[in-house]
């Protein structure tokens, strides 16, 4: 099994040109090889982008339409990492009655209100942050076109 | 969080060895914290989780304990009791446990480069600091795990394992403590307060029995055991016991890592003598461990429900740290070491990359219960396929015959799971993207 010698060449990146240039110096006999190989570092991975903390996040499907204007919808996934701080503005899986249920969370310097992006639902409004009970932040959704 | 549990870690590199300590943290009523994870309703609610095939009670909260609920007795007994008050049955979810446990350990590896996973919910740690370093770094663990995963542990800090084990204890049982407790933070006279109030079977590694000889001879506290004459000790009950003597005077006698039974976990672990690199290479770790590990299984006569298979390269090389954890469960509970090797395969090797320094792994099978229990099986055994696995397989071929290995299909995850009996399993909610848990949108 003779290794074809190949000759690199590596250019800068740029938007003009290939990013490398390889030549198979020797005959090659059985396939080409491909000219990404060695510069393959793996496919595009879904898990390094969109989770930032593997150990704290987690995927929850949504259930309902309370959060369609926030453009998550019934079916939907979301990618929740539950080590982040809720911050105001941020769309957030909260624990009602026992359940976990999405809202956009609202902090103002009077009140906490959670709001369902829906009018149809009513708002949630509780004095202090601490009153409720944040089981996560949602950092993205997964929503089915 | 993860900045400032490395600033601990670092910190502690340049602290002098006199200052090194062992914690121990566990997670409280894991089975049934892991069950309130996805489901928040069960918060405060007394909930038990059943053995396979909905048994016996495996596993109980606190408020469970509280209503007198044992550890198990079998479910029926007690099924037409518990709707009267509010009792919660989950049939066991050992992939959900078993993600959250891999969780829970890679956490815990951002604290201490000296991480022994000792069983699926409690690991030891090597800290070092100062006595009010150490409680902080204790509860930035608790935090940390809280946030991450919304799991209550208590953390114990000891010179030693034993005294680890028994500050965890203290930690779980005073209130006061909020959840840490260090020994070190006390005065001796404390510590004997304490030791003297705790029955000499308290002890890590103390069974019921030989506290009951050691009673013979007025050994009945703690405190009773680590004052005796290490000598006579050795003398009368061995050298592990005169072990326990010695840890509890914070003599570190037992190192972290190693192989042991404990509750119904089998495990076995080791750090290696040189990097192994390839797959190829974890594949032959993961075959004598698979060996091992079985055959200690053999030896008490039980089998396992499902496994976890884990490597790890140096937190502290130039490399990024990379430690897969992965989880695999048996459609029926076995000791086969071809069905051990096949199942820690085929979980982890797809993580093990070539080229990474792995310096440990180790496999540790749960829900372990005595063979006898599962009648059934002889029906269900799997017969294996036979593959190239080496010598490691021709041993297990002359111990088991060659039946053990003949050809066949038989996928360790298989859908089998009509075989069992699990009417009250929760969502596979980590694993299995058809069972993620539901958040509602109303």
């Amino acid at each position: 099994m003779a290794q074809p010698r190949t000759e690199l060449v590596v250019r800068p990146l740029s938007g003009e040109s290939l990013p490398a240039i390889l030549a198979a110096s020797t005959a090659v006999q059985a396939g080409f090889p491909s000219p990404a190989q060695d510069y393959f570092d793996g496919r595009v991975d879904l898990n390094t982008h969109l989770i930032k903390d593997v150990n704290s996040t987690f995927i929850v499907r949504v259930a309902g339409d309370s959060m369609k204007n926030a453009g998550i919808s019934d079916g939907d996934e979301v990618i929740v990492d539950r080590a982040l701080t809720p911050r105001d503005g941020d769309v957030v899986v909260a624990v009602l009655d026992g359940e976990l249920t999405l809202k956009r969370l609202y902090i103002r310097s009077e009140h906490v209100l959670l709001k369902a992006e829906n009018p149809r639902f009513p708002d949630i409004s509780v004095d202090t942050l601490s009153e409720l009970t944040i089981w996560g932040v949602v950092t993205r959704c997964l929503h089915h076109v | 969080m993860s900045n400032s549990a490395s600033n601990s870690v670092l910190d502690s590199a340049s602290l002098p060895e006199s200052q090194r300590r062992i914690a121990l943290v566990d997670v409280n009523s894991f089975f049934a914290s892991c069950e309130r994870v996805f489901d928040p309703s069960l918060e405060g609610k007394p909930v038990v989780v059943l053995s396979n095939n909905d048994g016996c009670v495996v596993a109980l909260s606190k408020e469970a304990k509280a209503l007198g609920v044992k550890m198990g007795i079998p479910w029926f007994k007690i099924s037409a009791w518990a709707p009267s008050v509010g009792l919660v049955a989950k049939s066991s979810n050992y992939e959900l446990y078993g993600d959250l446990s891999s969780r829970v350990m890679s956490i815990l590896h951002e604290f201490s480069a000296n991480v022994e996973v000792y069983s699926v919910d409690e690991a030891f740690l090597e800290l070092k600091g100062t006595p009010e370093q150490l409680v902080a770094i204790g509860y930035e663990i608790k935090e940390a795990i809280q946030n991450k995963l919304g799991l209550p542990v208590c953390v114990g800090i000891g010179r030693s394992k034993t005294q680890a084990k028994l500050a965890n204890s203290g930690a779980k049982k005073s209130a006061g403590l909020g959840g840490v407790c260090n020994l070190d933070t006390f005065t001796p006279e404390q510590i004997d307060h304490i030791m003297t109030a705790l029955p000499v079977d308290n002890i890590w590694g103390i069974a019921r029995r030989l506290s009951k000889r050691l009673n013979s001879i007025g050994i009945h506290t703690i405190k009773d055991l680590r004052d005796a004459d290490p000598v006579r000790i050795k003398k009368k009950f061995g050298v592990v016991v005169q072990r326990s003597l010695y840890e509890l005077r914070g003599i570190d006698c037992i190192k972290l890592e190693g192989e042991r039974l404990v509750k119904n976990q089998v495990m076995y672990s080791r750090s290696f003598a040189t990097p192994v690199t390839t797959r190829k290479q974890m594949e032959e770790v993961l075959a004598v461990y698979a060996q091992r590990v079985s055959k200690r299984l053999r030896k008490q006569g039980s089998v396992a429900g499902a496994l976890t298979c884990f490597a790890g390269t140096s937190r502290f090389a130039n490399e990024p740290f990379h430690s897969p954890y992965r989880n695999a469960v048996f459609s029926v509970p076995t000791n086969d070491p071809v069905e051990i090797l096949k199942a820690a395969s085929s979980v982890l090797l797809n993580c093990v990359e070539d080229g990474r320094k792995y310096v440990r792994a180790g496999i540790m099978l749960h829900d372990v219960s005595p063979k006898s229990s599962h009648q059934y099986l002889d029906l269900f055994t799997p017969i294996h396929e036979s593959r190239q696995l080496g010598e490691v397989l021709d041993t297990v071929m002359e111990k088991h015959g060659a039946f053990s290995i003949g050809l066949g299909a038989a996928g360790f995850k298989s859908p089998r799971h009509w075989e069992m009996k699990r009417e009250m399993l929760s969502l596979r909610a980590t694993t299995r993207w058809d069972e993620l848990a539901t958040v509602h949108a109303r």
